[in-house]
């Protein structure tokens, strides 16, 4: 290492630790070394980027500048400038060309770590059941049933029971493919959007809990064709297990916020077992994401034409099978609506740095 | 507090897996002469690795949490020499490292040593890539080679690659701030030489010379040849979609590769291409030079590092024989049917249990007074004064189980 260039870079790590927001490349000012080794490129760039978006707290900017990376990419790197040019070792390199998805690295492991030491928040007792309640199952689209059964048992009325009516919930394929990465992003983990739902689009497959027809014939041979229904309104839920309260509405995530808890997801798991990070996902994390403005996901335009037919065979298998149908069949097509074909490194990037300065403002 | 530890980095494919279950099978031999090697399974320290470098590994991670940081302490509360290995902890960044030293002491009064194994790049590079193949990976040789050579190195397989062969850059990380009298290189000989050289090589290193070992080694992490690794390659890409990560290591890793294809030694061996040689060569001797220049200790001869000349007849596990694979294929389907046929089996023998538990059960359960209880029971249940008692008396019992 050159004097001058470790001292500059010392002192753009003071002044990033005082707050600052100046870039490497227009840095010239100076410091003494801080610690056993300089700080790597992407911990730099993320508290520069952290104190541009608000106050970073020293707690905070001391947990970025020893973070590393999880997983597999690229190692902490050197400074371009700060070092003289390397025989070995990757290249130094100037921290404002790195890509959004370095930093991004970075930040899920620090954000892994709150929502890890955050812990679950306490449950509420659940109340008395019900005397008299009609006995109700929720399948299918796990976005769409999750709210309603959570306040369903918040009111008495838990699932199951003896002769319980099973009500298979959907929406429009194009949605409910969403849904489906969502739900496995927030539990045992996914791919990125594309690498999961190009193959299934490619294949004509559609993930177990979204073949509304397989869930439907699965739950038939339990408990026998008449008492499985097949809801493609959720507003019908209420009226159909008798319940004057209305269902509330499913609070899907942004694009940015449920690629954000997928990685996040993927961090996590290096510090809690799967059940635990399922629920820390789930009860700690997603309500921060929902609070997070952005567009919703939908399915990218090259794959509609495809869907289309896919949803078609559902909805003439379901219509064949002859189940009792609350809404439209019609409704399982994909619909236009609007939204974004995939996250965006630069949006999930921006919840990140909001949740934690969130945490540690 | 330990008075040394001896912690092993790396690096890959350098007789690894064999220094470890010696060390792990003789753990009482070496407590006798004050060394500790601290694990209760054959694999504590990779899952003590993972956890250091927050590293996914096909859902492994899952039981490496807090792994480190328990290795660490019964490190630090050993009296003695102690004794860490695992190869993946060459890829550890400068802070990782940094962690992982001051964890077991070092600045803290203990004296902490840090060894590297190390082989010529004309076999790790083949064998990185086998193993790449081995770990659920489908790319060619060829793109392989193309991705380590790129001098931005920024796929995955170039970072990860460089990450645990890149000797000056590894000890970089680790050794930033040990003497170099306190950094030991252990060489992998050539080919052909004697058997139990590299043995000796540790042995020295790890000043285990004198302790009456037992060498049989029970665990190896053993070569495929090309067209053996070009078959495996191919069952990832037709299978990888469908197969989990969990299922996928004991079928295809364990199974094919290692229990199986491993034993055909009779087919062409993976090699270096003899165009890349030349290019090997000159990161090596550079290499050379700079450890000389650093002054690390060396057990074996540095000049190991040069590897074999190129080969005069070059298999390309791109375009292998087809004969060939098909033969391995034929090996791997024998091995998958023994495989299928003895879970069936144990299947059968399961359901056998099973029946005569349920059968048991059925007995218990036709006993007249079981029969008298179940029908009381129901008639209770049927009206609301007795469903009252049948609560008191549950209450009563201490039994929240609801069932007759």
């Amino acid at each position: 290492m050159t004097e001058d260039g470790v001292h500059r870079a010392w002192g753009w790590v003071a002044h990033l630790q005082a707050g600052g927001t100046t870039p490497w490349r227009d840095w010239t000012g100076a410091g003494d070394p801080r610690g056993r080794i300089l700080p790597g490129a992407q911990q730099l760039e993320l508290l520069r980027r952290l104190n541009g978006a608000g106050p970073t707290s020293p707690e905070l900017a001391a947990r970025v500048l020893e973070a590393s990376a999880p997983g597999r990419g690229r190692p902490d790197l050197e400074l371009e400038g700060a070092v003289p040019p390397l025989e070995f070792g990757p290249r130094p390199v100037d921290p404002a060309d790195l890509p959004d998805d370095e930093l991004i690295r970075v930040a899920t492991m620090l954000l892994a770590e709150d929502v890890h030491a955050a812990g679950l928040p306490e449950t509420e007792h659940p109340p008395r059941k019900r005397w008299r309640r009609r006995k109700y199952r929720l399948e299918g689209d796990v976005v769409l049933t999750g709210p309603i059964r959570a306040d369903l048992v918040r009111h008495g009325r838990p699932p199951g029971g003896r002769g319980a009516t099973v009500l298979v919930l959907g929406t429009d394929l194009g949605t409910m493919y969403t849904h489906a990465w969502t739900a496995r992003s927030l539990s045992a983990g996914a791919p990125s959007w594309r690498e999961w739902l190009d193959p299934h689009v490619k294949r004509g497959t559609v993930p177990g809990r979204i073949d509304l027809v397989k869930v439907a014939k699965a739950w038939s041979d339990r408990v026998g064709k008449e008492r499985v229904r097949i809801v493609l309104d959720p507003a019908e839920v209420p009226r159909i297990i008798g319940v004057r309260r209305p269902a509330p509405a499913a609070e899907p995530l942004s694009a940015d916020a449920t690629d954000l808890a997928r990685r996040v997801g993927q961090a996590l798991g290096l510090l809690a077992v799967p059940t635990e990070r399922r629920a820390l996902l789930r009860e700690t994390l997603r309500p921060r994401l929902a609070a997070l403005p952005g567009a919703p996901l939908v399915l990218p335009a090259e794959h509609l034409e495809r869907v289309h037919e896919r949803a078609t065979h559902l909805r003439d298998a379901l219509l064949r099978a002859g189940y009792p149908v609350h809404g439209d069949l019609d409704s399982l097509l994909p619909a236009d609506r609007a939204g974004v074909p995939e996250p965006s490194d630069a949006g999930v990037l921006a919840h990140a740095l909001r949740l934690l300065l969130e945490k540690k403002r | 507090m330990a008075t040394r530890v001896l912690l092993h980095v790396g690096t890959p494919k350098t007789g690894t897996s064999y220094l470890q279950d010696v060390l792990f099978r003789n753990r009482r031999t070496l407590a006798s002469a004050g060394i500790l090697y601290p694990a209760d399974r054959f694999d504590a320290h990779f899952l003590a690795a993972l956890d250091l470098m927050r590293l996914p590994w096909g859902g492994l991670e899952a039981e490496a949490v807090g792994a480190w940081d328990a290795l660490a302490e019964k490190v630090r509360k050993h009296h003695g020499t102690a004794i860490i290995s695992h190869e993946i902890l060459a890829t550890a960044s400068r802070a990782q490292a940094g962690r992982a030293l001051k964890s077991l002491g070092h600045g803290d009064g203990t004296e902490v040593h840090v060894v590297l194994s190390v082989r010529d790049l004309v076999r790790q590079i083949p064998a990185e890539w086998q193993e790449n193949v081995k770990h659920r990976q489908a790319l060619s040789y060829g793109n392989f080679l193309d991705q380590i050579r790129k001098p931005e190195r920024d796929t995955r397989i170039a970072t990860w690659f460089w990450g645990v062969q890149e000797l000056p850059d590894i000890l970089n990380r680790w050794g930033h701030d040990l003497p170099p009298e306190r950094i030991h290189l252990v060489t992998v000989p050539p080919r052909g030489g004697p058997k139990n050289l590299l043995w000796k090589r540790f042995s020295v290193a790890f000043g285990l010379d004198g302790l009456d070992l037992d060498l049989e080694a029970e665990r190896a992490n053993p070569s495929l040849g090309a067209p053996e690794t070009a078959l495996v390659r191919r069952i990832n890409r037709a299978a990888n979609r469908e197969l989990n990560p969990g299922d996928y290591r004991p079928l295809v890793r364990e199974l094919l590769a290692h229990q199986t294809l491993s034993a055909r030694t009779g087919s062409p061996r993976l090699a270096l291409p003899p165009d890349v040689h030349p290019w090997v060569s000159e990161v090596t001797s550079s290499w050379i030079a700079e450890i000389e220049r650093r002054g690390y200790d060396v057990v074996g001869d540095l000049h190991d590092l040069v590897g074999a000349p190129p080969v005069t007849q070059y298999a390309d596990p791109d375009n292998p024989s087809e004969k060939q694979v098909s033969a391995a294929a034929l090996d791997a389907i024998k091995a998958l049917l023994l495989e299928s046929a003895r879970l069936r089996h144990n299947e059968e023998r399961l359901e056998h249990e099973l029946l005569e538990t349920q059968k048991a059960l059925e007995r218990a359960y036709l006993r007249p007074t079981y029969r008298w209880r179940e029908k009381l029971v129901r008639r209770l249940q049927s009206g609301s004064y007795g469903r009252g008692l049948l609560k008191a008396y549950r209450r009563v019992r201490g039994r929240s189980s609801r069932a007759a």
